[in-house]
């Protein structure tokens, strides 16, 4: 199981380095196909509609610090509870600065590699 | 014997694909004090944080015998849910009376974050459980 949380947390490091780097792609890989996005409140994305919103919204430069709180790891299926920001610009070109506290849930895929089913960046109030 | 007023087998636990018919499966079983029954929502390596720590396998069965001996009544609603294929998310607003072990009563309530998965046999069942108490202890 310990072996088990180190990989899920590696997971979230190796995603930040992927989102920082602007590499929509490498992002998108870091999903299951029927994961759930819900990246604005209330509006869960999946499919198409998912990968498009990370492509369009990389394209504003943002960059991810992600500090996991608190980890719940069974042998297919974690919890993740993330203290996260990211420093971007609105779409006026001024600074802008997002943060909240994530609730990811991942699957462990048959290849061994984990990746996000649900991806509730506002899921925790506090 | 208790009775179950949802489609409900005891014998061949069931969470559904349904959230409405997860949580009131859940709150019934929780409800009917039987801990070994309520265990039986879990698979062996899910994670329950209700005693205040994460507990599974034998644990998590023990602890449950214990907490539901008692009786205590709890009550939950969904505040969100959202499925990706074999899993799901869902949020609740909970609440939870009863009486500890020296006979006074207590209140706790929060917010509970609770993951279920579905099984190769088709059967959802909970993975991990993550209750937040606004007040009182942690459960």
């Amino acid at each position: 199981m310990t072996q088990l949380t180190n990989d899920v947390e590696k997971h979230t490091a190796l995603y930040v380095e992927a989102f920082n780097r602007g590499d929509a792609d490498a992002v998108n890989a870091f999903y299951t196909d029927e994961a759930v996005a819900v990246w604005e409140p209330g509006k869960p994305l999946t499919g198409q509609a998912r990968i498009d919103s990370v492509k369009e919204f990389l394209s504003f430069g943002p960059k991810m610090t992600a500090v996991p709180r608190q980890s719940f790891v069974t042998k297919d299926t974690a919890l993740l509870i993330v203290d996260w920001s990211i420093e971007t610009v609105d779409e006026d070109g001024n600074p802008e600065t997002l943060k909240g506290v994530g609730v990811d849930v991942l699957r462990l895929g048959a290849d061994g590699n984990w990746r996000y089913a649900i991806d509730d960046p506002y899921g925790q109030a506090e | 014997m208790t009775t179950f007023t949802v489609d409900f087998d005891p014998n061949n636990p069931d969470l559904t694909d349904d959230t409405w018919t997860q949580n009131e499966i859940f709150l019934q079983v929780f409800n009917s004090g039987d801990g070994e029954l309520f265990n039986a929502l879990y698979r062996e390596d899910s994670i329950s944080n209700f005693s205040g720590e994460p507990l599974t396998g034998e644990a998590r069965l023990k602890f449950f015998k214990e907490f539901l001996a008692t009786k205590p009544k709890l009550e939950a609603k969904v505040t969100f849910h959202y499925t990706a294929g074999d899993v799901a998310l869902i949020g609740v607003d909970y609440a939870i009376d009863g009486v500890n072990a020296e006979g006074e009563p207590f209140h706790l309530e929060g917010v509970c974050t609770d993951v279920l998965v579905k099984g190769e046999d088709g059967r959802w069942l909970m993975a991990i459980d993550r209750p937040v108490a606004k007040s009182g202890l942690v459960a």
